[in-house]
């Protein structure tokens, strides 16, 4: 693997490089000393949303050794400085600040939950900072102002395409539904519900639950009563995990088909064989044979112990993607990394091509569909309708 | 689509609903009294609000996991956590709470609580943010039908664990030298102490006993959900609290009862109620009204 | 001043108003809440939605005040029926409830919470100046009340009902005035939380938020204002100042809360006061 090029003086330059060293011993002292490009980043490492937070930053610190290991960005290398913001609104402001004023980062990787994002996104707009989101889905995030980007598709976009999607490929009519209370389960449930209607979708009932529940004993017998054609569920894999199997051990035979977060090896290790068959929607394709990808799978499961999901891949992209901002901008200036950003076009990214951004900096993509077969994740189609899922514009 | 379209299920399909839910409420209720039993103990006897308890709890989990896992036998999981969590309660008591005994209730509350947060971090630094799993866990996959309800092994077994475990319980309260001597530690106690009984011993085995049943109830829920991850007891921390105000604080025939209405308010409730209220809230509000009407609990054997 | 030394001592401001308003309820008049996060949610959703309608700061405050003031005094009638740990309870139910009740109300924002709330206008230096001048009363408040007849009759109703009477005091009314003073102040906080997030959602006002501030009361030592405001200051600083054991900081919080009990159970203040009795005895 082409890894590392590492920069070692050449020996028969001494005499130069002692005259350069001279030269650059005077710069030195005009100019502060090799400054590194800073990129703020926000995770939650402690806390409920920890689990997510762990693999979002040992995403975001691969990403950034892979750019360095291949020379940096404009010859600079990259920093990340790390802050804990436990996913709450009060530390996302506290760290959001202390990016700003302490450290004064310019450029921001949000790797948190909306309840994060959406309250740093408008400390950071006031302040002139590019902030990406990963994977918050909140839609204020990307309205608090034009230095603000998102990396995942918005909740009701990804339920407006579950509803493409089963409606007309699994042609499936009668659904039963179960909703996770928090943001991102109720507004991708909402989108759903809102596009059922065009794809001859009829909701039978609609159950939810909270996050913090792991028995669903009520809401299985009752599905179970419904007699539905699937069952669309929204929620994480370790609700999701637990969900599945109590659906699949009441003799529930049905299609069941899970939000995004459902996107993790860990779903299939807690369902066991009651994930077979389970489908994700916008998940990625993990087989595709992208060097990039396999590297990173592999790195990952090493530092990790655990495969990457969903979460630690739009981490890495975003990380990722704010470095080629830097490079297309060819400036670390915040207006200009903003602008080089709004103008991303078929931007590599481990789950597939970004399509660029819409007015309002939402992320253009087609969405994947996965499906489980004997213990793994296998591709079930892409979504490319765009226009059936398109993000609001600003 | 069968005779019992979804939209009009007929009499038969409504009795078979409403029994399962049933099913459900009553394996809901027997986990919330192994795990409630615990915190009733402990507040009778010291009237602590034993916060930590759900810590216990979480431990009881992860080792009949961990040890099922190394072992092979779901069996020695559960043996191996009845053997670790009394003696991490017990020590809970020496080293957290004696020494706090003498201040007010809510000073000893708020070091448990400290506990429990603490254990949870722990937990997850050691074990991992992700949760563990079961490598095998037939049982959690096991179904049976009775009469057109499928029940499933883990609920049979909650059940019958609470049954033996319960009468158990009885019987070495009302037969038993130490079983009487304890009781008679918890509602008299200079009496007690006057017929030779160590209280401080009594303590270590309330200590004990409870932390027992909640490692049977920790090991129960992770079979269900086949999953331990660090927040495991956090729902148990403060249901249970729920529940043994309900019972009336202290009563243990008060918490049985309590956990049993508990489990099949919630699971009823969760589908009459659940698109106004969450199922939390919903233990919470049962609660309220209880105690607006009988401001003791069920039983309301002790005033407070 | 940096911005993120303002937004810290913001919060700093809102959580001594918090935990002195609580003091005035379990430590002045003995009756313990552990819900109190729910009337500091009331007046900060009160707060959002005045904002969002009218846009004017001092009816916002005003609706936070008296929403937090009528959801405590709801509380308190129920403390007229249920005693001590049936109390405590009953309070984190009222908690539980709130935030249960609030995720499901569309016209809350449900799980979204509510967003595009007008800005004070005062800038962050402005509301944080507005922040401390209130935190600096809810103190002299609370000191002048303790100092009363009325401090007294809490004192006297906290620590035995039935000698209360004899002395001629209502009990029912005094607990009835300490939840409705220190949930009026609860809900003046959520307000100020409010201007500062300028968006909210149910989550920050729960059950764990609400021990944060039980546990600010016990650090501080059970009815003392001062010990009370201090404990405040330090553990809201406390999450801040371990930010470089980051991945350890809820294992180093819990750790540290559950020592600096077992060491000073009296708190702070029991500590100060050993120390005066020690000096002033030698």
């Amino acid at each position: 693997m082409l890894k590392q090029t590492i920069k070692m003086p050449n020996p028969r330059r001494k005499l130069s490089l002692g005259f350069a060293s001279a030269l650059m011993l005077g710069v030195a002292t005009m100019m502060p000393a090799h400054a590194d490009i800073k990129i703020g980043f926000q995770v939650p490492l402690t806390g409920p949303a920890a689990t997510d937070g762990k693999s979002a930053q040992i995403a975001g610190v691969m990403a950034v050794e892979d750019i360095n290991a291949a020379g940096g960005v404009l010859g600079q290398k990259i920093e990340l400085v790390t802050y804990d913001d436990q996913a709450k609104s009060d530390q996302a402001i506290f760290t959001a600040n202390k990016l700003i004023g302490e450290d004064g980062v310019k450029l921001v990787v949000n790797g948190s939950y909306s309840a994060s994002g959406r309250a740093a996104a408008p400390v950071f707009q006031k302040a002139g900072v590019v902030m990406i989101s990963a994977y918050g889905v909140h839609p204020d995030i990307t309205k608090a102002g034009d230095y603000m980007f998102r990396l995942v598709h918005l909740g009701p976009q990804q339920g407006a395409a579950t509803a493409l999607y089963i409606g007309k490929n699994l042609g499936l009519k009668k659904i039963s539904t179960i909703t996770m209370d928090n943001d991102y389960g109720q507004a991708t449930m909402n989108g759903f519900i809102e596009a059922s209607g065009k794809y001859g979708i009829t909701v039978v009932n609609k159950y939810s639950y909270s996050l913090k529940d792991r028995q669903f004993g009520s809401i299985v017998a009752s599905v179970k009563r419904d007699n539905p054609d699937a069952v669309y569920a929204t929620g994480y894999f370790f609700t999701g995990g637990p969900l599945v199997s109590q659906l699949r051990a009441a003799g529930i035979t049905v299609p069941i088909i899970g939000s995004q977060a459902f996107d993790s090896e860990k779903f299939i290790e807690i369902a066991g064989p009651a994930a077979e068959g389970v489908y994700i929607m916008d998940s990625f394709d993990r087989d595709r044979k992208d060097e990039t990808l396999q590297h990173f799978f592999t790195e990952f499961k090493k530092r990790a112990g655990y495969a990457p999901e969903g979460v630690a891949a739009i981490t890495y992209s975003a990380v990722k993607l704010m470095a080629d901002g830097i490079k297309r901008a060819n400036s670390t200036d915040p207006a200009k990394v903003r602008d080089a950003l709004a103008a991303t076009k078929n931007f590599p990214m481990l789950e597939g091509t970004l399509n660029g951004f819409n007015s309002l900096h939402e992320m253009i993509m087609p969405i994947s569909v996965n499906v489980i077969k004997d213990g793994k994740f296998k591709p079930a189609g892409v979504l490319t309708d765009l226009s059936a899922f398109a993000p609001p514009e600003k | 689509m069968g005779g019992g379209n979804g939209a009009s299920p007929t009499a038969e399909d409504d009795a078979v609903y409403y029994f399962d839910l049933a099913v459900t409420g009553i394996s809901f209720g027997c986990m919330y009294a192994m795990m409630s039993v615990g915190l009733t103990l402990v507040y009778g006897l010291l009237r602590i609000l034993h916060v930590a308890h759900a810590a216990v709890f979480t431990l009881g989990a992860y080792v009949t996991v961990l040890v099922a896992n190394a072992t092979g036998s779901i069996l020695l999981g559960f043996l191996a956590a009845m053997i670790v969590t009394p003696l991490f309660g017990m020590a809970i008591y020496r080293v957290m709470y004696e020494p706090l005994l003498k201040y007010r209730p809510d000073v000893p509350m708020i070091a448990s609580i400290g506990l429990l947060i603490f254990m949870q971090d722990a937990f997850r630094i050691v074990f991992g943010e992700q949760g563990i799993t079961f490598h095998r866990n037939a049982f959690a996959f096991t179904t049976f039908n009775v009469f057109g309800v499928t029940v499933s092994a883990v609920q049979i077994a909650t059940i019958i664990a609470a049954a033996v475990v319960f009468t158990a319980l009885h019987l070495f309260t009302t037969r038993t030298r130490i079983g009487i001597g304890w009781r008679a530690t918890v509602s008299k106690p200079q009496i007690a102490a006057s017929f030779g009984i160590d209280p401080i011993k009594v303590r270590y085995l309330n200590f004990a006993v409870g932390s027992v049943l909640a490692a049977i109830a920790g090991g129960l829920v992770a079979e269900m959900n086949n999953l331990v991850d660090p927040g495991i007891g956090f729902v148990v921390s403060y249901k249970a609290l729920a529940i043994i105000v309900l019972g009336g604080l202290g009563s243990v025939r008060g918490t049985l009862i309590a956990s049993l209405v508990l489990g099949l308010v919630e699971a009823y409730g969760t589908i009459f109620i659940g698109a106004w209220l969450d199922r939390d809230a919903i233990a919470f509000l049962a609660l309220i009204v209880l105690l607006m009407i009988r401001p003791q609990g069920f039983t309301g054997a002790r005033t407070a | 001043m940096s911005a993120y030394e303002i937004s810290i001592i913001s919060i700093i401001g809102i959580n001594v108003i918090l935990a002195v308003s609580l003091n005035m309820i379990s430590g002045f008049c003995g009756q313990i809440s552990i819900g109190h996060g729910a009337f500091f949610g009331t007046g900060a959703y009160a707060a959002a939605l005045t904002m969002v309608g009218t846009g004017s700061v001092p009816l916002a405050i005003l609706a936070a005040l008296v929403t937090g003031s009528l959801l405590g005094l709801a509380v308190g009638f129920a403390s007229l029926r249920v005693r001590t740990d049936f109390l405590a309870v009953t309070t984190i139910g009222v908690n539980f409830l709130f935030v249960g009740f609030v995720r499901k109300q569309a016209w809350l924002g449900g799980e979204m919470g509510i967003s595009g709330i007008p800005a004070t206008g005062f800038g962050p230096v402005g509301n944080m100046t507005m922040i401390l001048l209130f935190a600096a009363a809810t103190i002299a408040l609370s000191l002048y009340i303790s100092r009363s007849w009325m401090g007294f009759a809490f004192r006297a109703v906290g620590e035995d009902e039935g000698t209360a009477a004899t002395l001629g005091i209502n009990a029912g009314a005094y607990k009835l005035a300490a939840f409705g003073i220190g949930t009026a102040l609860a809900g003046l906080a959520g307000c100020l939380y409010t201007f500062f997030t300028q968006f909210i959602a149910a989550d920050a006002f729960d059950f764990i938020f609400s021990v944060m501030l039980m546990a600010m009361v016990v650090i501080g030592g059970i009815g003392s204002t001062w010990g009370v405001a201090v404990a405040a200051v330090g553990l809201t600083l406390l999450p801040e100042a371990i930010r470089f054991v980051n991945d350890y900081r809820l294992l180093v919080f819990g750790g540290l809360l559950v020592l600096v009990i077992r060491l000073a159970p009296s708190g702070l203040a029991g500590l100060v006061q050993k120390a005066f009795l020690a000096v002033r005895r030698s």
